[in-house]
């Protein structure tokens, strides 16, 4: 049974996802049970798997059998199995905050919604773990199919965004196709690391098609990760769509899209060949320093909350794009470290604002008024979530700003560092005018909106426990990736090092 | 904004041109493609290793099988996709057990109606000879699916959608769909359970009356028909919902 955890991460919410489909209709109270179910497998198989990885190093999965380049493999090592569990475990919290959030958002397709949850995580693992260029392709459509779907099951609104997020997710994952067909005309293999070993071996790193396909590749994951110029579709779909759909998608999609430009840098191109020789890493830390400031100066001025943290998203997936390319080990280093933490910590505000829309009905910043006195766990929850988003010790944030800025001084990239620290500045502006409002703000008239609940009574109203238990988990998760920063950089560098990055001189 | 999307085609276009000089000529057999050990052991060892003489068969669901797999996965989230967002009615009817009577809205058209009657069973027939005959001959589950959906398809555009809902009602093309997964990944899960790795049929032979190497060619009937199951529902699914603008009444 060991020897099949790496399978058994993505496999669990699969067949779960299948029985559901088949079960739910008819038994809503089913739905449930199934998805946690499935997701506490995948969460079990993954800490087993990311075990193995610090024991046993690199894990190869054969699926059907067969040996690469034959068949598709699955290949673990200390960076995929620590995203892999990263998001096994978002995925399990939000699953858990659904339980009231899906029956009062999407009352009628509860059992459709929790089988296309329960895919878009396969999806994202499938993407995460495998060894196949093709198959992360595959895996890229399941994913992004089943998040049209769930951010169109929100608003009116919502089904807009869901179209124009299809239109460029589509472009994206196209732009990624196109690349790997270019790689299999030049190397006749679909597999990563027979394509790296073929580039390496018949020397066509100076080849125009491999060069046009890394090209391809990098702008599609771009789009599909929303790096600055290319984000048009991430604010409104994770705005309009149902609250789950945004703390499931709005930590992953993006963390797991910059993982795949990782894992395309490192593995199938190398990074000589990316830093090197394609000289382009002053340009994409400059385009990342550009979305950086952008992305941070248009939350700033934003007035409805999930709005405004979809931007400090893209914020944050201009931070690890530069930090990936500031051809430093550090910076790699401090890009996958933050890869998990922001994954926990985007995590976090979006449960607090799923929350709020649940208990309120409103999406506005003041909506937020008089929350200290009215639900205070949940602000305690917020406030680590936003602590880290700013920055500040001893939250996973810290670190991971930390070991960027390290591998920016050390690369020499201070207009990196400057965004960092200007980011860090408005994200601290951001968060203190919420806090702020919920603190002194007078408390909402009564009979305000469209009030859920029956908000007659003062004294503390706290989210139901389903609600409030995954934030608070969530926060603690932050304070405790943050403390034990160190154990975690250890499998990161033990990764990284292997490339060498640092002797790369540009 | 318009010419800036002409400008960003132009420049793809020029880009993905731009190495086209670099490929190698076509049909070269000297091609990386052609000529790497990959294909080359497809070319020769595909009837050995697997019994099954069509080899885009054998690389479809056995090699690369769980590609497959997950690209059925594809075609049922996207009928699940497309009934979420657009069925517009709440889908309580579903959880029901009583089963509705419907009339027929119009009269069928005897030139049409006689001329379906005869083409849908044959159609049909065609379907499942596709599904089965993908060893042997170009075909397959995805390809007698979608015929087979056709034929309901035509049914449909026959006389109406109601007619065509009584043999495939919206809660059965659910169950289809799933049914359809749940064979592939049964047979995944099956070779799991024996004691060997995901989609790995050799091990079947232990419950087939079967050689190791002719449990994959009977496993790769088996995932075929799984495939067929999903095609035939969600394309029926999807022209329903899409025809019948979401309320499953009146089509067109």
């Amino acid at each position: 049974m060991i020897d099949q955890s790496p399978a058994l991460i993505l496999l669990a919410p699969f067949l779960l996802a299948i029985v559901l489909a088949l079960l739910g209709i008819k038994r809503e109270w089913l739905c449930f049970p199934l998805v946690i179910a499935g997701l506490a497998i995948s969460v079990a198989a993954s800490v087993v798997t990311l075990m193995r990885v610090i024991d046993e190093g690199t894990i190869q999965y054969f699926f059907g059998g067969w040996e690469p380049p034959f068949g598709i493999n699955l290949r673990v090592d200390g960076l995929n199995a620590l995203v892999a569990l990263a998001v096994s475990t978002v995925s399990l919290l939000t699953a858990i905050y659904s339980k009231r959030a899906v029956p009062a958002e999407t009352s009628d397709k509860v059992s459709q919604f929790y089988t296309l949850y329960l895919l878009s995580v396969t999806g994202l693992l499938g993407i995460v773990l495998t060894g196949d260029a093709f198959n992360l392709y595959v895996l890229i459509e399941i994913s992004a199919l089943t998040s049209y779907a769930l951010i169109g099951m929100g608003s009116r609104r919502a089904t807009l965004a869901a179209y124009k997020y299809l239109i460029m997710g589509t472009i994206g994952a196209s732009f990624y196709l196109l690349g790997v067909g270019y790689l299999y005309i030049k190397t006749g293999s679909l597999n990563m690391y027979d394509i790296q070993e073929q580039i390496v071996a018949n020397n066509l790193h100076s080849s125009p098609t491999i060069f046009v396909a890394f090209v391809v590749i990098m702008v599609g994951v771009w789009i599909k990760m929303a790096f600055f110029p290319l984000h048009s579709w991430l604010p409104n779909s994770y705005t309009y769509g149902p609250s789950t759909t945004s703390a499931l998608l709005g930590p992953l999609v993006t963390k797991v899209m910059i993982y795949v430009m990782i894992r395309m840098i490192l593995t199938v191109f190398s990074p000589e060949f990316a830093f090197d020789q394609l000289d382009w890493s002053n340009i994409v830390v400059w385009m990342s320093v550009i979305a950086i400031l952008a992305a941070s100066i248009s939350a700033l001025s934003q007035t409805s909350l999930q709005k405004m943290l979809a931007f400090l998203i893209i914020a944050e997936v201009g931070y690890m794009v530069g930090g990936v390319w500031l051809t430093d080990e550090m910076g790699m280093v401090g890009s996958i470290y933050h890869i998990i933490a922001d994954a926990f910590m985007t995590l976090c505000v979006f449960l607090f604002a799923g929350i709020i829309f649940t208990k309120t009905g409103r999406r506005d910043l003041s909506a937020m008024e008089g929350l200290f006195t009215k639900m205070p766990l949940t602000m305690v929850g917020f406030l680590v979530g936003a602590f880290s988003l700013i920055g500040i010790p001893p939250t996973a944030g810290f670190f991971s700003k930390w070991y960027l800025i390290q591998g920016g001084i050390s690369s020499g990239h201070y207009e990196y560092v400057a965004a960092l620290l200007i980011s860090s500045l408005i994200n601290a502006v951001i968060f203190f005018r919420i806090i702020e409002i919920a603190y002194f703000g007078t408390k909402p008239a009564e009979g305000h909106g469209h009030h859920h609940n029956e908000e007659h009574k003062d004294g503390p109203k706290e989210a139901s426990f389903s609600m409030l238990f995954p934030l608070l988990i969530t926060a603690a998760l932050l304070l405790g990736i943050g403390l034990y920063n160190q154990e975690v950089v250890a499998i990161i560098t033990n990764f990284v090092s292997q490339f060498n990055i640092g002797a790369i001189i540009l | 904004m318009k010419s800036f999307a002409l400008i960003a085609v132009i420049l793809t276009g020029w880009l993905l041109l731009s190495a086209v000089s670099d490929f190698p000529d076509w049909g070269d057999t000297e091609s990386p493609a052609n000529d790497y050990r990959l294909s080359q052991h497809y070319i020769t060892e595909t009837f050995p290793e697997s019994s099954v003489p069509n080899m885009v068969t054998a690389v479809l669901a056995d090699y690369r099988g769980y590609d497959t797999m997950f690209e059925t996965v594809v075609i049922f989230v996207a009928g699940i996709a497309i009934m979420s967002i657009l069925r517009r009615k709440p889908l309580d009817h579903l959880k029901d057990k009583g089963k509705e009577t419907r009339t027929y809205k119009k009269d069928p058209d005897l030139i049409i109606d006689t001329t379906c009657r005869l083409m849908i069973p044959i159609i049909q027939l065609f379907a499942l000879y596709v599904v089965a005959h993908g060893h042997h001959s170009p075909g397959g589950g995805f390809q007698g699916g979608v015929i087979f959906g056709a034929s309901f398809i035509l049914l449909a555009l026959s006389r109406d959608l109601q007619a065509a809902q009584r043999w495939v009602p919206e809660k059965r093309v659910l169950n289809l769909a799933g049914i359809g997964i749940l064979i592939y990944s049964g047979f995944g899960f099956a070779c799991m359970l024996l004691g060997s790795n995901f989609l790995d049929y050799e091990i079947l032979h232990k419950i087939m009356p079967a050689t190791p190497v002719e449990a994959r060619s009977h496993s790769m009937l088996g995932v075929e028909i799984g495939v067929a199951f999903t095609c035939t529902a969600i394309m029926f699914s999807i022209y329903s919902n899409l025809a019948s603008n979401g309320d499953m009444k009146e089509t067109l």
